[in-house]
């Protein structure tokens, strides 16, 4: 039971991850390898505040998300200048940058030692340790999150982003700047990312760098990919997917250490076919829907 | 200093090496094909495959690795690419097609062969020749040689060969090529075979050198591809300059700093260029850049 309840808490982790890039890779049209690296800094920011200055969790999650936000306003003044291809190498190599920086910093992050005894998360004077306080927790922001989300994609700023997605020069030339809303998705997408690293650092209480790789980014790249670019409940269900399918595989008597590369060939097999069919997300491809209305 | 020049120079031609196979296919097909990646990861495993596992005699064993690469790239372009071609699919969808290919590769070798660091080099390790104070290995004076050598080979062929020239002339326009008869499907076919064996050949080369982890493709082909961006896209000139900037840029930083910072180095340049000098050392226009 214990493990069912972990596998549901990370499926709230990767909702929340693959979510907050939709905003930027769904809508806005950026599709960015630098997640993982905005999900470290959470991680790291709640890490050390908490285990070197004492910190609770509450204060720490703004903070987090302003100093991921920041580091998406440099990220974004440099990713920005280029598009389609380019712009995926150069937040690739952004990507690199943040996990060398994870990786080698000895003295801020004790690099590949990682972070240890990080204190769990005090609601209330009651301490949440054990795991269904936590999964209600999590899933308490994953509905901020997907409101947050939902609205957004419903408001004019969400349609302006679908426009410059769909068409950027002619969005610039009925008054809508750009590269203002480019930059506050991107922003707002790291943001939203660094929730879920806090959340991840408290329940695991110990954080390395290798939890915050290009494949991490790549992974939830293709999490956004194949529930659907634009479509929250199908980042969500796509999750829930790619989560449980080493469980389904082991079900079903293969070995654990096969599993895990069969999930990654299983999911590099979807993105190849979703890429082929041109359908937006399997869910277009299992509907056969007609109106291809994919941006890739 | 001369150890530090030694490499640099080493280095240097094996991402030229790299560079040139990756912008063989890139010419033509105009996208980040990513999965080259895992060709040349597999292509030293198959050579591990081939020699150690099967024992089949050593050269014999990498021209088989060569050839099994290279219909690997062949099948990612006639399964992959080819299909999405006909369907027009828009640019961006093939790079993220190639990731994907690149998961699934990866992964499959993986899968096989397991995550520990493999060696193929069965010769005895010696110390090395020593060349003006520098000690260098066999292997490493090979990758140097075979490097030039397949370097000025492959900029022969582009100038100087009619298939050569039909790639040249698929990468500036595929539609007039199509008009005049060369099929542009069979040109990249042709292109996608070429560098997937090239790419083979440094993938070997570099196993051979520092051994071999199911990713040490990945980052040899960043570097490769770095390369490229910083030499402006489509310049020979612009090639060696980029790959040996890469190569300076990571063995100074190794020497000065520290070798972990080498990766950290490489992107802060790739990025110091989209920022000044997005269009290269060659300074062709590349559309996509400055928008």
């Amino acid at each position: 039971m214990e493990y069912v309840l972990h596998l549901f808490i990370l499926i709230c982790f990767y909702t929340m991850l693959s979510q907050s890039l939709n905003l930027s890779a769904g809508f806005a049209g950026l599709i960015s390898l630098t997640h993982a690296g905005f999900y470290g800094i959470g991680a790291y920011t709640t890490a050390i505040l908490s285990t070197y200055y004492g910190f609770s969790f509450w204060p720490s999650i703004p903070l987090a998300m302003l100093i991921s936000g920041f580091i998406a306003f440099i990220v974004s003044l440099i990713a920005l200048r280029t598009v389609d291809d380019y712009f995926i190498i150069c937040t690739l190599g952004i990507q690199v940058i943040l996990f060398s920086i994870m990786n080698n910093w000895m003295e801020l992050t004790r690099g590949p030692l990682g972070i240890p005894g990080i204190p769990s998360i005090q609601f209330f004077g009651f301490s949440v340790e054990s795991k269904i306080p936590f999964l209600l927790l999590s899933l308490f922001f994953v509905v901020v999150i997907w409101l947050l989300l939902r609205n957004i994609s419903r408001s004019g700023f969400g349609k302006t982003l679908t426009a410059i997605s769909e068409d950027e020069i002619y969005s610039q030339s009925i008054g809508k700047n750009v590269y203002l809303s480019k930059t506050v998705s991107f922003m707002l997408s790291a943001m939203l990312a660094s929730i879920p690293g806090t959340l991840y650092a408290h329940y695991i209480s110990y954080i390395d760098p290798t939890s915050f790789t290009v494949n991490e980014s790549i992974f939830v790249l293709s999490i956004v990919i194949i529930g659907g670019l634009g479509n929250l409940a199908g980042s969500f269900f796509a999750s829930a997917f790619l989560v449980l399918l080493p469980e389904a595989l082991r079900f079903v008597g293969m070995p654990d250490s096969i599993a895990a590369n069969m999930r990654q060939i299983i999911y590099g097999l979807i993105l190849v076919a979703v890429m082929m069919t041109g359908k937006n997300g399997v869910k277009e491809m299992i509907y056969n829907s007609r109106d291809n209305t994919s941006r890739l | 200093m001369s150890q530090v020049f030694t490499n640099i120079s080493l280095s240097a031609l094996l991402y030229l090496l790299i560079a040139s196979s990756y912008s063989l296919i890139y010419y033509p097909t105009k996208f980040f094909h990513i999965a080259h990646a895992a060709v040349v990861t597999s292509a030293a495993y198959l050579v591990y495959l081939f020699s150690i596992q099967l024992s089949i005699p050593f050269p014999l064993a990498i021209v088989d690795g060569i050839a099994t690469a290279a219909l690997i790239g062949m099948f990612c372009e006639l399964l992959v690419y080819r299909p999405m071609r006909k369907r027009n699919r828009p640019p961006l969808a093939y790079m993220i097609a190639s990731i994907g290919l690149y998961v699934l590769l990866q992964n499959t070798i993986s899968l096989y062969f397991g995550d520990d660091t493999k060696v193929i080099n069965t010769a005895e390790i010696s110390v090395g020749h020593q060349i003006f104070g520098a000690y260098i290995t066999t292997i490493q004076i090979i990758t140097i040689c075979v490097s030039l050598v397949l370097f000025v080979g492959v900029n022969l062929f582009l100038h100087f060969t009619a298939t050569g020239k039909s790639i040249r002339a698929v990468s500036s326009n595929p539609e007039l090529c199509n008009i005049y008869g060369i099929s542009s499907n069979k040109v990249i076919l042709i292109a996608f075979t070429l560098g997937s064996a090239l790419a083979a050949i440094a993938g070997i080369l570099s196993a051979m050198d520092t051994n071999m982890t199911p990713t040490f493709g990945f980052n040899l082909l960043l570097y490769g591809v770095v390369a490229m961006i910083i030499g402006g896209v489509g310049s020979t000139r612009g090639l060696l300059a980029g790959s040996l900037l890469v190569a300076t840029a990571q063995h100074l930083a190794a020497f000065y700093l520290d070798t972990k910072w080498m990766d950290a180095v490489t992107y802060v340049i790739l990025i110091l260029f989209l920022i000044w000098k997005p269009l290269g050392f060659s300074g062709k226009r590349l559309k996509k850049v400055e928008v």
